[in-house]
């Protein structure tokens, strides 16, 4: 059995400490409810974080604001649809539809991803076509399958009301609410949206409560000789995006073909995070399996050759998948579990405001 | 923490003025004049009117336009000696439905005799690129709803009608845009003075009358017959060759008038 990846702790890093300083301001504040503390350090086991918090500081108003505007469903072209529709902090933040659900019925053409360490993401979508965390928002808003507004209209909604008008005037002064002070409030929420508290974490990091069965143990010691590849890192992706057998053609959905206009690059989509992947079902871009024991049977004895079939899923002896025993997908999946983190499912700051009143910030905080 | 846009802004302004101040030539009472632009939208020798006027193409085909709008940037001065004056941070959103967007100008270009401008039509990668929405100022802003939310970048130019010459009509959507490899649609226009000059001088603001023909999207290099169209929604072969279409002959100046 390979020895289970240990990583040291070391130091703060820069980006992390702002993010931890949003829990610590956060926590300063009036506040309604009580928040838990923010963590003494960053997440050791992760790599650097990507996004620029430096051009949006963490502050405690504006993740308010974030959070009031993430569960609006009045950002949504007839009011039935916000972003907390299809991400439901419960699944972490994913809604349990093969194909998201948006406004009148409409269905996306794929299934809803989880939110989760957006901050270390350096393209966004199946397809990576958004580059940024501040840009991600402007795809589902305007998506005619999803929420169906277009930007104009959700900063003319945002302006017409006068409590909106006042939070954002709070932070970044007088005048109309404009598209980089909409899409930074966002990403303060969706920025603060930190899975590194799994019971796999706390076993990296050698933290209490961080006891892997044997079962467990043996799971991860297969993850990381037949998975590792592609959902590398603590993050549990590489960012790549890959052809993982699912079909032998891709007329519907070429993922990042799409984007890149590439040959080379059909059929390929991003390699998601499995963290919380117990509760993200169903599977796949297109969420076509069900369950968990259905995704690994087909990497067991379900991939099919395409042309752009990741190198990975062809054994040397010209085999395709992952060999994997009944045993060992038993294994595989008692590990997986370990990555349910508590912290991001169930962290009342993330869940939906209890009412607006309540979110207003403090006076002292208006003006300029 | 409640830092302000305008105040950033502000910070940001003045660094920026300082320093464009400074670089002028070793002369440093080099005298500045803005250059007014126009740009009158044609469907051939016709004044194109959304929703009414019919636009013939070289091969006969016909259509109708309901949105008419791109980008015009970078824009470059040249002088007859072969030197040149790159306005900075010049963006332009030209829109036939907002008629305020058919005249613009650009601040400050040195004074002399330009016999030549060149620009782009859309907007350079190193721009459009950015990630951070704060970037995206005034004409550049996402919400004027000329941006790729699902493929990070500026649509360059949009046009939207009806082709009419096919049996029965049908929808005409070219949404152009792209900037990587190997579907990059930036292109740079630079249409002939015609061996007139404009002079740039002291108290004086030049005017610079551009036509744009609408056929030439079709019309060009790369001849684009409507009846097999299918539009172009999205970065694609197709799309460079639309927009090496009109950077070849969708521009040309009108008037200079010195003013």
């Amino acid at each position: 059995m390979a020895a289970p990846r240990r990583t040291p702790w070391i130091g703060r890093r820069a980006g992390w400490l702002l993010l931890a300083a949003l829990g610590v301001a956060g926590s300063a504040a009036v506040m309604p409810w009580r928040r838990p503390a923010a963590p003494p350090a960053g997440p050791a086991n992760f790599p650097v974080l990507v996004y620029d918090v430096a051009k949006n500081q963490p502050d405690d108003a504006t993740f308010e604001l974030g959070r009031q505007l993430f569960y609006d469903p009045r950002l949504s072209s007839d009011g039935t649809v916000s972003c907390g529709s299809c991400h439901q902090q419960s699944r972490a933040f994913t809604d349990g539809q093969a194909l998201a659900l948006g406004v009148a019925g409409r269905r996306s053409a794929r299934n809803t991803p989880a939110l989760q360490n957006l901050g270390w993401h350096r393209s966004f979508m199946a397809d990576g076509g958004v580059r940024g965390l501040e840009l991600q928002a402007l795809a589902p808003l305007t998506s005619p399958q999803e929420m169906n507004e277009p930007l104009a209209d959700a900063l003319a909604k945002l302006n017409a009301d006068p409590d909106y008008r006042r939070r954002f005037a709070a932070i970044y002064g007088p005048g109309a609410i404009d598209t980089p002070q909409f899409l930074k409030a966002l990403a303060q929420f969706t920025s603060a949206l930190v899975s590194a508290d799994s019971r796999y974490d706390k076993y990296v990091r050698h933290e209490p409560g961080g006891t892997l069965t044997a079962p467990e143990r043996r799971g991860l010691a297969l993850f990381q000789q037949k998975c590792s590849g592609c959902h590398a890192t603590d993050l549990f992706t590489d960012e790549s995006f890959r052809n993982n057998g699912l079909d032998h053609t891709f007329p519907l959905d070429s993922g990042r073909a799409h984007i890149s206009q590439r040959p080379a690059d059909a059929g390929r989509f991003r390699v998601p995070s499995l963290r919380n992947v117990a509760l993200t079902a169903p599977y796949m871009h297109d969420g076509r399996f069900a369950t968990l024991p259905e995704v690994l049977a087909h990497y067991a004895h379900g991939v099919r050759p395409s042309r752009t079939l990741d190198p990975l899923l062809r054994q040397p002896d010209g085999r395709l998948g992952l060999p994997l025993t009944a045993q060992e997908r038993q294994e595989l999946l008692a590990f997986l579990n370990t990555l349910t983190d508590n912290s991001l499912l169930t962290n009342p700051r993330f869940a939906p405001p209890a009412s607006r009143a309540r979110n207003q910030p403090p006076v002292a905080s208006v003006g300029p | 923490m409640k830092f302000r846009f305008p105040t950033l802004l502000g910070l940001l302004a003045v660094p920026l003025a300082l320093a464009s101040g400074c670089k002028k030539d070793s002369d440093s009472l080099e005298t500045t004049s803005p250059v007014t632009f126009t740009v009158r939208n044609v469907a051939g020798s016709q004044d194109l009117a959304l929703n009414s006027t019919t636009a013939t193409t070289a091969a006969g085909e016909t259509f109708t336009v309901s949105t008419f709008e791109y980008y015009l940037s970078n824009i470059k001065f040249t002088k007859s000696d072969g030197t040149t004056y790159a306005a900075p941070d010049t963006y332009f959103l030209v829109n036939q439905a907002k008629p305020s967007s058919l005249t613009f100008t650009v601040p400050s270009v040195p004074a002399g005799d330009y016999t030549g401008v060149s620009f782009l039509v859309g907007v350079d990668a190193q721009k459009t690129g950015l990630t951070d929405p704060a970037t995206f100022t005034g004409d550049l802003n996402q919400a004027n709803n000329m941006y790729w939310t699902w493929n990070s970048g500026h649509i360059f130019l949009k046009l939207e009608g009806t082709i009419t010459s096919t049996s029965p009509s049908k929808p005409l959507t070219c949404h152009i845009g792209g900037y990587t490899e190997p579907n990059n649609a930036i292109v740079t226009a630079a249409p002939s003075f015609n061996g007139a000059k404009l002079t740039v001088q002291a108290n004086h603001t030049p005017q610079l009358a551009l036509v744009a023909n609408v056929t030439k999207i079709f019309d060009g290099p790369n001849q684009t017959p409507l009846s097999t169209f299918t539009g172009a929604h999205m970065p694609s072969a197709q799309s460079v060759q639309l927009a090496q279409n009109y950077a070849a002959g969708m521009f040309s100046v009108e008037k200079i008038t010195a003013n």
